[in-house]
């Protein structure tokens, strides 16, 4: 009678643990290496980071540029003013906090920020980071193909030179506004597309450059 | 290691030549130029800080300087600019400023203590050792 027990399975072990789920999504970049490469020239370059501060991006940037960074939290601001209503104001708070000198830059991290932005205080945005350049100096960004509905920030977290982990986060939804290559001309003049490249989410992945 | 509990306010300039912890209030300026300086959980400080290394784990309003490392651990809470060659700031951790990890940060070599003199380059010093040992004309005395 034992015998016939032996092939029942043992029911007193715990199930395996789950495996942790991840939303990191992780991507090779074109365009970063062109972004580094521009910036690596310089002796001290100076950075303005746009997004919420990430810890093993200071020191990628720190070891190879042994640079100064900016760190301004924009999509903080961002949220706060969505949640609050008054998205439309949100230009002039966020060119409020930009208080360096203008052509005392010379790389700019916008990341996706201009998605969550309307074209008034995108516009403003884009004027104010143009004054900040420094001739030569480069703006990197994803700017979305595809209006949409934004429901997470994305933290991009530079893993090397051409990869990029990508981590989301809830967001207060808003409308995605779409920038064409035309539309960044025209904010951002007079910086010059330099690299473009359209990725499977429909972004573009984006360089400009300071003539 | 010193250690400077959670009741301790300190308002004023402190410095010194060893390793510190600080769990308490400190207002106005903290030197500890070659030494290793850990604010604690507990700990607010409202101060310029000048260290080799600081560790923060609680919250500073003031600029950090260390000649080697700032490491900002996950409760760990700055508002102020940052210099130093190196930099680590934890998921979690909150930060607004600036970050100067530019070379000038780095600490500056030490004299030798005993002999001021700058040491001529290798090939210079055989040249010297030879002529010293091997004198053209003059007879040791």
């Amino acid at each position: 009678m034992t015998g016939l027990f032996k092939w029942s399975p043992k029911r007193s072990e715990p199930p395996p643990p789950a495996a942790p789920i991840s939303t990191d999504v992780v991507t090779a970049s074109k365009v970063l290496p062109r972004f580094l490469s521009a910036l690596v020239q310089q002796p001290a370059p100076v950075l303005l980071d746009l997004g919420p501060i990430v810890g093993p991006n200071i020191a990628f940037f720190g070891d190879r540029l042994a640079c100064k960074i900016y760190v301004e939290d924009f999509l903080a601001d961002i949220e706060a003013h969505t949640q609050r209503g008054d998205r439309d104001a949100v230009g002039a708070a966020l060119t409020g906090r930009l208080t360096q000198e203008p052509d005392s830059v010379d790389g700019i991290l916008c990341w996706d920020l201009f998605d969550f932005l309307g074209r008034a205080s995108g516009l403003m945005l884009a004027s104010r980071l143009t004054k900040l350049l420094r001739r030569g100096g480069v703006l990197y960004g994803f700017f979305g193909t595809t209006a949409v509905d934004m429901r997470n920030y994305s933290r991009f977290i530079v893993e090397s030179e051409d990869t990029l982990r990508i981590r989301t986060q809830p967001a207060t939804p808003v409308s995605r506004t779409v920038l064409q290559p035309r539309d960044l001309l025209k904010m951002f003049d007079p910086l010059l597309v330099s690299e473009s490249v359209l990725l499977k989410s429909s972004t573009r992945e984006t360089l400009l450059r300071k003539p | 290691m010193v250690n400077i509990g959670k009741s301790v306010i300190i308002k004023g300039e402190l410095s010194g030549s060893e390793d510190l912890t600080i769990e308490g209030q400190v207002d106005g300026k903290i030197e500890l130029r070659q030494n290793i300086l850990t604010i604690g959980p507990n700990a607010k400080i409202k101060a310029q800080v000048f260290a080799k290394a600081v560790v923060i784990q609680g919250e500073v309003h003031g600029n950090v300087t260390a000649t080697e490392k700032v490491d900002i651990r996950d409760a760990g809470s700055v508002d102020g600019d940052l210099s130093a060659p190196r930099v680590a700031i934890a998921d979690g951790a909150h930060f607004r400023g600036s970050i100067d990890m530019q070379s000038k940060g780095a600490p500056v070599a030490a004299k030798p203590a005993t002999d001021a003199r700058p040491q001529p380059a290798p090939a210079a010093a055989a040249a010297a050792a030879t002529a010293a040992s091997t004198p053209a004309g003059t007879p040791a005395r």
